[in-house]
């Protein structure tokens, strides 16, 4: 086959017909079986395609095996796409009436090469549960954190369902790289990176207590209480509910605050006297009742929490661009369909 | 009151649809200025209804089965005047009228209570993303009885009814505006679900199908200049394209579990 034959081949709108004929046809195939198996087809959009596909393959291969297939009809569709547009640009002083016509044939390309770069990059954490005050680490994304400052509950009009207004600091290491109040529908989103709220609520963050000597206080992980005598108690960390195990280790068990627990440090000045873990169901323990602490639990301590989607498509602005000639290209298109039927292209029915 | 008005429409579209009849037998331009005017009235109606409820809501009120059918009815009916104050296509859109009739039949027995609105559709993302949506499946639906009308005036060559020639061009204009209206509901759902969801492509059915309408009606778009699918094949492609439509939009909304339930 020779070259002109080649190219004119990939470019053919024929080619594009059959392609898009066979993907369509795939598609309604490979959708028989999305209903069936929605835990499987359900994670499709919580993870790239790639890394899903990895995954469903070893599962079913018998449900997945479409989606392969699907993949290289639309990749030589894009292909074929590709080609007649560079076809098109190659004569474009013959042909720029159809520049609408091509700039979604652009388009399509760009966002389908968007996608694929998506697909075999980036990461997608859901449900990635943050509290206010908090730091956590971006999973996949080595040295970037994400801190929630606050999280505010509003309502857009009376009747409106309330939402959240979460500040969410980006940090790589300890330097902030971007801030900003997130909500639904307005995400933080840096370079390739998007941080999209999902919902909120409130968790048990500590405990409410009078200590005799410093009054109401809230023992919160990271708090310091200076004690009578020159002594520090330290609150290191919190679980809502704690389990012991045969060891003595304590580990948490879930959110729900069924049995909190709380990670104390007594100090003296010169010399550490008791670190362990102290449950208020369980009284306090002896060491720091002879250590002369006295500590009342009052009541637990809520903050505010969120659920973020947490997700890194390096394909997303090449996508955005490809939308961007698609929107352009469809009203190029309308301008030049009704320039075309005002010049005289009207059927006439009485 | 909604459903009393929402009432006098449908009772409008019926004696018009019943004179556009009455007109494709007895050719008297009174009957079919009688259907016309009443199409229009109807319209005019089912404008102010959307209006008043779009204001008293604070958002287009698209959300529940209700809502997304009226609109659907609203879109079926401003495309029949797009063609006939453009083309004058009088009962050639008979079957965009029927559907019409039974939009808002399905319509009267609901509940048209506003619903309040969740925050993830609190967005000109979403207005944009339905109503482009809906428009398009409307100019897909005028195509689909432009193309059975293609097939009937095939077998019957009628002198009623408009020539083969004059079918097929209204055909592809509907065909090339459902694209147009469907790329556009793409695109900003696309955008929509990028800010929601932080990702632009959903595997979820509705967005699996909503893509296989899209690479259809993209065929299509080329197929017109394939001389073996001009004409019958077209108007077959247009028929089907329409089945595949009415199962994304209800087949999938109401059997399947998708993120575009229609409840």
């Amino acid at each position: 086959m020779s070259a002109v034959r080649l190219w004119n081949f990939l470019c053919s709108l024929k080619l594009a017909i059959v392609l898009a004929s066979a993907a369509v046809a795939l598609l309604v195939v490979g959708s028989l079986y999305m209903p069936s198996r929605p835990s499987l087809f359900g994670a499709m959009d919580r993870m790239p395609l790639g890394q899903w596909y990895a995954q469903a393959w070893s599962q079913q291969p018998e449900a997945v095996w479409w989606v392969p297939a699907m993949g290289i009809l639309i990749i030589l569709l894009g292909i074929n796409t590709l080609c007649c547009t560079l076809d098109w640009l190659f004569r474009l002083k013959s042909r720029w009436r159809k520049t609408g016509e091509y700039l979604l044939h652009l388009g399509f390309v760009l966002a389908l090469a968007g996608y694929v770069w998506g697909s075999f990059d980036g990461f997608r954490n859901e449900g990635m549960r943050i509290a206010v005050g908090q730091t956590v680490a971006i999973p996949s994304f080595p040295g970037h954190y994400l801190m929630l400052e606050d999280v505010e509950i509003f309502r857009r009009t009376p009747r409106a369902i309330p939402d959240a207004a979460s500040t969410m600091v980006l940090l790589r290491g300890d330097t902030q790289i971007s801030r900003y109040q997130i909500r639904t529908n307005d995400p933080l989103i840096h370079g390739s990176l998007v941080v999209v709220p999902l919902s909120f609520s409130q968790a048990a963050a500590g405990i409410r207590a009078q200590i005799s000597g410093v009054g109401a206080v809230d023992l919160l992980p990271g708090a310091v209480f200076a004690l009578d005598g020159g002594a520090t108690l330290t609150i290191h960390d919190f679980y809502p509910w704690a389990m012991r195990r045969p060891d003595g280790s304590v580990f948490p068990r879930g959110e729900n605050p069924v049995r909190p627990a709380l990670e104390l440090e007594l100090n003296n000045p010169d010399r550490l006297i008791w670190r362990g873990w102290y449950f208020p169901q369980d009284g306090l323990p002896p060491e720091l009742a002879e250590a002369g602490v006295r500590l009342r639990p009052v009541d637990l301590v809520y903050r505010p929490i969120g659920l973020f989607t947490v997700n890194s498509d390096p394909g997303a602005p090449l996508a955005l661009a490809g939308g961007i000639a698609m929107t352009a290209g469809v009203f190029i298109c309308l301008f030049s369909f009704y320039s075309k039927r005002a010049r005289g292209d009207r059927p006439e029915i009485t | 009151m909604t459903t009393t008005l929402i009432g006098v429409c449908f009772a409008a579209y019926i004696v018009s649809a019943l004179l556009y009849i009455v007109h494709l037998k007895v050719r008297r331009p009174a009957w079919r200025r009688g259907a016309f005017i009443l199409v229009v009235g109807a319209f005019a109606l089912q404008t102010a209804i959307l209006g008043w409820r779009w204001w008293a809501a604070g958002f287009l009120p698209v959300t529940n089965l209700f809502a997304t059918q009226f609109f659907f009815s609203w879109a079926l009916a401003a495309t029949y005047l797009y063609f006939e104050l453009r083309y004058r296509i009088g009962g050639v859109g008979l079957f965009v009228i029927f559907l019409n009739l039974l939009l808002l039949a399905s319509v009267l027995p609901r509940d048209p209570a506003l619903p309040p609105l969740i925050p993830a559709l609190d967005t000109p993302l979403f207005t944009l993303h339905v109503s482009f949506s809906f428009f398009g499946y409307a100019f897909f639906a005028m195509a689909f009885s432009l193309g059975t009308l293609y097939l009937v005036q095939r077998r019957l060559s009628h002198p009623l009814l408009p020539t083969l020639p004059q079918l097929r061009k209204l055909n592809e204009e509907s065909i090339f505006l459902g694209f147009v209206f469907f790329t556009l509901c793409m695109l900003a759902g696309m955008l929509w679900a990028y800010v929601a969801w932080g990702y632009w492509f959903s595997w979820n059915i509705k967005g699996v199908w909503s893509f296989l309408i899209w690479l259809f009606y993209a065929g299509m778009c080329h197929a017109k200049f394939v001389r073996q699918w001009q004409g019958t094949g077209y108007a077959v492609l247009s028929v089907a394209g329409f089945f595949l439509v009415l199962f994304t939009y209800l087949g999938i909304g109401l059997l399947m579990s998708s993120n575009h339930p229609l409840e």
